[in-house]
């Protein structure tokens, strides 16, 4: 085919599909689009590290070794896996979108995925420190199904009162002695032991209202010997729970009485 | 339509901004890159002379399709290679076809180039050597093939050719140090059966 020839079979195409260029606004477009939702997948994923970083630093540490032998195992055991998933979504989201702008390309896969694992993290920090992370945790503690199985494993980890972890809301007035507890089920446990002799963290919070995590041991039928308390920091919100509120403002009411079984005869715990 | 004669001093940029103001101007474009693409096409593919007419027609369409996508930051040669490198590899696809060397051609001066860059002894029949080349980068892996056609015929630098695949310049690098080992050790082999 010679150069005309060519040339014109080109002209007519053109012509006979009536083809013009695209407009510019088309590629712009296409270009914010890709860096939009890059940016959107960058926010969504630092939003779930500032949540990893409030769940983690407030995971129980110190209690660990009334827990489990191993820290690796409790690590194991209480990394709130939802959302390191959640956001290695969104953090390849992130990946992908920078590596298909105009230029991404040109930068080594190992080089993108460290800017967006450290943007993430540094975002992900700033959201913690301005208490994101904490709102975000006490809003999915409300509402979210599946909160403890899910977002915040804490609160099934600590609600296994037959391994010696109970977790609830402070439901009465804490005497010198004991106090009542309910927990996510919305049962009573009356907690035993004597509030100068318990090591709780911080010290001074046993209150009314406060919900917390406990290591002791079941003594008697809703009854728990409390070693050591801790107040509970993330999954707050949880215990604003209707079905949990109801079961504590019924305690309240009460002042339990009617919810606790009888005491056994011989229950000579309280020191 | 600019007069013909002003066409040669106007870089290829100012004849992108001219087309889009009217479609003639296109063709000083197509003209500018018809044969070098046309040349390329048939090193990457083993298709017919008419089929790579066709296969460069579309890669016309969509570059004057996709003009406005065009940015000063890139060499226009480079995205126009790597438009046309794209349409190579969809029009196999469906064909159903592996791109086969077959056509390849290749100058003189690129076979020598080759040559001594890869440290193969050349002989004194530079069309021996040209077959054996021929032979020996039909025998590659394509992404071995590609690469070194883009580096040692149509002679792009490391950056041109990192434009054009969509690759960074350290992969770019990496990957046409594997293909000249690939080259030379297929090259030995090819030598005795030759």
């Amino acid at each position: 085919m010679d150069e005309k020839e060519f040339e014109q079979k080109l002209v007519d195409k053109i012509q006979a599909d009536n083809l013009s260029p695209k407009p510019r606004w088309h590629f712009l477009l296409k270009n914010y689009v890709i860096w939009v939702a890059g940016l959107l997948a960058l926010l969504t994923g630092a939003l779930a590290v500032s949540v990893i970083i409030y769940l983690l630093r407030y995971n129980g540490w110190e209690m660990q070794e009334g827990t489990h032998k191993s820290l690796i195992e409790f690590f194991l055991l209480t990394l709130p896996y939802f959302w390191i998933v959640f956001s290695g979504i969104f953090i390849f989201i992130l990946y992908y979108n920078l590596k298909h702008t105009k230029k991404g390309y040109r930068y080594p896969a190992y080089l993108i995925v460290l800017v967006v694992i450290l943007a993430s993290i540094i975002l992900g920090g700033a959201f913690y420190s301005l208490g994101i992370g904490q709102k975000i945790d006490n809003i999915l503690g409300e509402r979210a199904p599946f909160y403890g199985q899910v977002f915040n494993r804490q609160i099934t980890f600590w609600f296994n009162p037959d391994e010696g972890r109970l977790v609830g809301i402070i439901s009465s007035e804490v005497e010198a002695d004991n106090f009542d507890l309910v927990d996510p089920s919305g049962n009573v446990w009356k907690i035993l032991g004597r509030r100068d002799e318990l090591n709780h963290l911080p010290p001074d919070f046993l209150r009314l209202g406060e919900p917390v995590n406990i290591i002791g041991s079941v003594v008697a039928e809703s009854q728990f010997k409390a070693d050591v308390i801790r107040l509970l920091v993330p999954g707050r919100g949880f215990f604003s729970r209707p079905n949990i509120r109801e079961g504590h403002e019924k305690c309240l009411r009460s002042n339990c009485q009617l919810l606790l079984p009888p005491p056994p005869p011989a229950m000579m715990i309280i020191k | 339509m600019i007069d013909i004669a002003d066409n040669q001093n106007l870089s290829d940029g100012e004849l992108v901004s001219l087309s889009l103001e009217n479609q003639h101007n296109f063709l000083y474009l197509v003209n500018r890159y018809r044969f070098k693409l046309l040349s390329y096409i048939k090193r990457l593919t083993n298709v017919s002379d008419d089929d790579a007419e066709d296969i460069l027609q579309e890669v016309f369409i969509k570059v004057y399709l996709n003009l406005n996508d065009f940015n000063s930051d890139l060499k226009f040669s480079s995205w126009i290679y790597r438009i046309t490198h794209n349409q190579v590899i969809s029009s196999h696809r469906k064909l159903k076809a592996r791109p086969e060397g077959h056509a390849i051609d290749i100058e003189d001066k690129s076979a020598l180039n080759l040559a001594a860059d890869i440290d193969i002894v050349a002989g004194t029949d530079l069309n021996i050597l040209k077959q054996k080349i021929i032979k020996v980068l039909d025998g590659l892996e394509r992404k071995y093939r590609d690469i070194l056609i883009l580096r040692f015929l149509e002679e792009k630098n490391y950056q041109e050719i990192s434009d054009i695949i969509r690759k960074p310049q350290g992969t770019v690098a990496s990957t046409i140090n594997k293909a000249k080992q690939e080259f030379k050790k297929e090259f030995e082999t090819q030598k005795i059966i030759l």
